[in-house]
C-alpha cells in the first residue's frame, strides 16, 4: 500500500501514456478503418461501386490480418514499424502497429454499421442525381452515425486492452505499469490500482460514446 | 414525340447459380408515354414493374433496346450525364426512403444542393414545396416523427424539388392505409394537373389505376400483355391477367360458383348486359324489355365510373314467354353486349 503511494506519479504518467497511445491509434486506425470499411461496403456486389475483384481482395486482406493476436502482430510487424517510424521500440512504434492492427478490426465494424443503412435511402440519393462521393459523405455516414459512434467506443475499449502489451516492446502505459511495478514486485495493490484506473477510463469513454450516439440517433 | 419511349427493351440479371439461364426481368418491352399523362403500370410482385420504372431514370441499366427520355438517349451514356438527367426525373418509393438523419427541410433541400442551387434559391424553393404538400409546420421535424402519409408527402416534395418533368411513383401508396392512400393520390393528381408533371405509377392495386391513371399497361412475367386507355382496359380487358386485375375493382360477370348460387335463388333465364359509354342507355333497354312483356330482376353487377365515363355489367333474371325473351334479346344485342349465362 505504501509503495503504491510512492508510485502515484508513475501511475499518472502511465495513465497519460495509455491515453496517448490509444488516442493516436484510435485516430490513425480509425481513419484507416473507416476508409477500408467504406471500401468493403461500396465494392460489395450491388453497392454503389460494386466490384467483386476489389471486394474480394480487401476481404481477404482483412481476414488475413484481423485474427492475428496483437502481441504476435507487434513482433511480426516490427521491421515495418522501424521502416515507417524509424524505431522498432517505444510508444511511436506501438502507435504505428496498433493503428495498423486496429484498422483491420475497425473496417469490419464500419462495414457492418454501413450495411444497416437501408439500400432504398441510397437509391433515393442516386435518383436525385447525387454522385458516389457525395452519397458516401452526405448520406451513408450521417445515416449510420449513431451505430458508428458506438462502434468506435467499442474500439476504444479494445485499444486499451491491446495497448496493455506495449511494455513488451519498450512502450509505457497502464499495462506496463501493472506488470512492472505490480506483478513483478509482488505488489497486488499496484496492479489493482491500474485496474481501477482502466475501469474508470472505460466507463467515462463509454458514457461519452452513449451520449453522442443518443444525440446522433435522437433517442 | 412521346416524352418517354422504350423500344424493345430487355433487362436480364445473371442467374443465381452458375449454369442457369439468365433471368429476364424485362422481356422485349415497348412503351410510349406522352407528356402530361398519368401512366399506370400494374402487375403482381415479380412481374418486373419496379425494374421497368428504374430503367427510365437509369437506376438500372437495360441489357438491350433503346430508352429515350425527353429526347435524350438514356442507355449507354456516361454517369455524369445520367446524374444531370436524373434532376429532370423525380422518384418516390413504397418505403418513402427519406434521409432519416436529416430534417424534413433538409430532405427536400438535398436535391437542390446536389443541383448546385444557391442558398436563396433553396430557401425559396423548399418553402414553396412544403407549402404545396401541406407540411410547412413540419420543416424542422425528423422523418421518424411523421406518419406514413406525411412521410410520402415529404418524399413527393423531395422528388419535385428540382422541378422535374417526370415523376416516377414506385408503389407509392402500398405501405399506406386506404384513407392515406387517397390523400396521397389526390396530391399526385394535383402534381399532374397544377404542375403539368408526367407521372408513371407502378402499382399492384387496380384501385390506384382507377382513381389516378389515364393510360395503363398490364405487366406479367416481364412482358406488357395489354396497354391502352384506362377506360378501354377496364371496360373490356382482353388478356387473362388484365381480367383478373379488373375483377378486383369491377364487379362484373358472376364467376361459375356465384352463378350456381344465383341459379338456385332465381327462376328464369340469366343474362348479362354489358354497357359502355356511348351504348344505348339503360333506361331504353329496360323500357324495351318491359314493352316486350319480359319481367326482369337485377341480380348481380354494377356500374363504374372512370373520369366521367360509365361502364358496367348488369346480370338480370328474365322471366316471360320464351319467344318474347328471345325476340327482346335479339333486338338488344345489336346495341349492347348481351351474354346469356347457363
Amino acid at each position: 500500500m505504501d509503495s503504491l503511494i510512492d508510485l502515484t506519479p508513475e501511475l499518472w504518467v502511465a495513465t497519460y501514456e495509455t491515453l496517448y497511445i490509444v488516442g493516436f491509434s484510435l485516430f490513425f486506425g480509425g481513419l484507416g478503418g473507416l476508409l477500408l470499411g467504406i471500401g468493403l461496403y461500396t465494392t460489395r456486389a450491388g453497392s454503389i461501386l460494386g466490384n467483386s475483384a476489389v471486394f474480394s481482395t480487401l476481404n481477404i486482406i482483412v481476414n488475413i490480418f484481423r485474427p492475428i493476436p496483437f502481441i504476435i502482430f507487434l513482433a511480426a510487424a516490427q521491421p515495418l514499424a522501424r521502416a515507417v517510424t524509424g524505431t522498432g521500440i517505444g510508444n511511436s512504434a506501438i502507435i504505428f502497429t496498433l493503428s495498423l492492427a486496429a484498422a483491420f478490426g475497425i473496417s469490419r465494424i464500419v462495414e457492418q454499421n454501413l450495411l444497416t443503412v437501408q439500400p432504398g435511402v441510397i437509391e433515393a440519393a442516386r435518383s436525385v442525381g447525387a454522385g458516389r462521393l457525395r452519397i458516401i459523405l452526405t448520406i451513408l455516414i450521417p445515416e449510420a452515425l449513431g451505430p458508428l459512434i458506438l462502434g468506435y467506443t467499442f474500439i476504444f475499449v479494445a485499444l486499451v486492452d491491446m495497448s496493455a502489451v506495449a511494455g513488451y516492446v519498450g512502450g509505457g502505459g497502464l499495462g506496463n505499469f501493472a506488470i512492472q511495478y505490480g506483478y513483478r514486485q509482488f505488489n497486488p495493490w499496484v496492479t489493482w490500482a491500474a485496474v481501477i484506473v482502466i475501469i474508470l477510463l472505460v466507463q467515462a469513454v463509454q458514457l461519452l460514446g452513449n451520449v453522442l450516439a443518443r444525440k446522433a440517433l435522437r433517442r | 414525340m412521346p416524352l418517354i419511349s422504350l423500344q424493345g427493351v430487355t433487362k436480364s440479371f445473371p442467374p443465381g447459380r452458375r449454369g442457369d439461364a439468365p433471368v429476364h426481368a424485362i422481356d422485349n418491352v415497348s412503351l410510349d408515354i406522352e407528356a402530361g399523362e398519368i401512366y399506370g403500370i400494374i402487375g403482381y410482385s415479380g412481374a418486373g414493374k419496379s425494374t421497368l420504372v428504374r430503367l427510365i431514370n437509369a437506376l438500372e441499366k437495360a441489357s438491350s433496346g433503346t430508352i429515350i427520355v425527353d429526347g435524350q438517349q438514356v442507355t449507354n451514356v456516361p454517369d455524369r450525364q445520367l446524374r444531370k438527367l436524373r434532376l429532370d426525373i423525380g422518384m418516390i418509393f413504397q418505403q418513402f426512403n427519406l434521409f432519416n438523419a436529416k430534417t424534413v427541410w433538409n430532405n427536400v433541400a438535398y436535391p437542390l444542393r446536389v443541383a448546385g442551387k444557391s442558398r436563396d434559391e433553396i430557401q425559396a424553393r423548399v418553402t414553396e414545396l412544403l407549402d404545396f404538400v401541406g407540411l410547412a409546420d413540419k420543416a424542422s421535424n425528423y422523418p421518424e416523427q411523421l406518419s406514413g402519409g406525411q412521410k410520402q408527402r415529404v418524399g413527393i416534395a423531395r422528388a419535385l424539388a428540382t422541378s422535374p418533368k417526370i415523376l416516377l411513383a414506385d408503389e407509392a401508396t402500398s405501405a399506406l392505409d386506404p384513407e392515406t392512400t387517397h390523400e396521397v393520390l389526390r396530391l399526385l393528381r394535383r402534381v399532374n394537373e397544377e404542375l403539368g408533371i408526367t407521372i408513371v405509377v407502378i402499382t399492384h392495386e387496380m384501385d390506384v389505376i382507377q382513381t389516378l391513371a389515364t393510360k395503363v399497361a398490364v405487366m406479367d412475367s416481364g412482358r406488357i400483355v395489354e396497354q391502352g386507355d384506362v377506360f378501354d382496359v377496364f371496360s373490356n380487358p382482353r388478356e387473362a391477367s388484365s381480367q383478373r386485375f379488373v375483377s378486383t375493382v369491377v364487379r362484373g360477370i358472376p364467376s361459375p360458383d356465384e352463378l350456381a348460387v344465383l341459379q338456385e335463388r332465381h327462376t328464369g333465364r340469366i343474362v348479362t348486359f354489358s354497357f359502355r359509354d356511348g351504348d344505348s342507355s339503360q333506361a331504353s333497354v329496360f323500357l324495351e324489355l318491359a314493352a316486350a312483356g319480359v319481367e326482369f330482376e337485377l341480380i348481380y353487377g354494377g356500374i363504374n365510373d372512370i373520369r366521367g365515363r360509365a361502364f358496367g355489367h348488369l346480370t338480370l333474371a328474365l322471366t316471360g314467354p320464351d319467344g318474347a325473351v328471345d325476340a327482346a334479346l335479339t333486338g338488344l344485342s345489336g346495341r349492347i353486349t348481351v351474354k346469356e349465362l347457363s
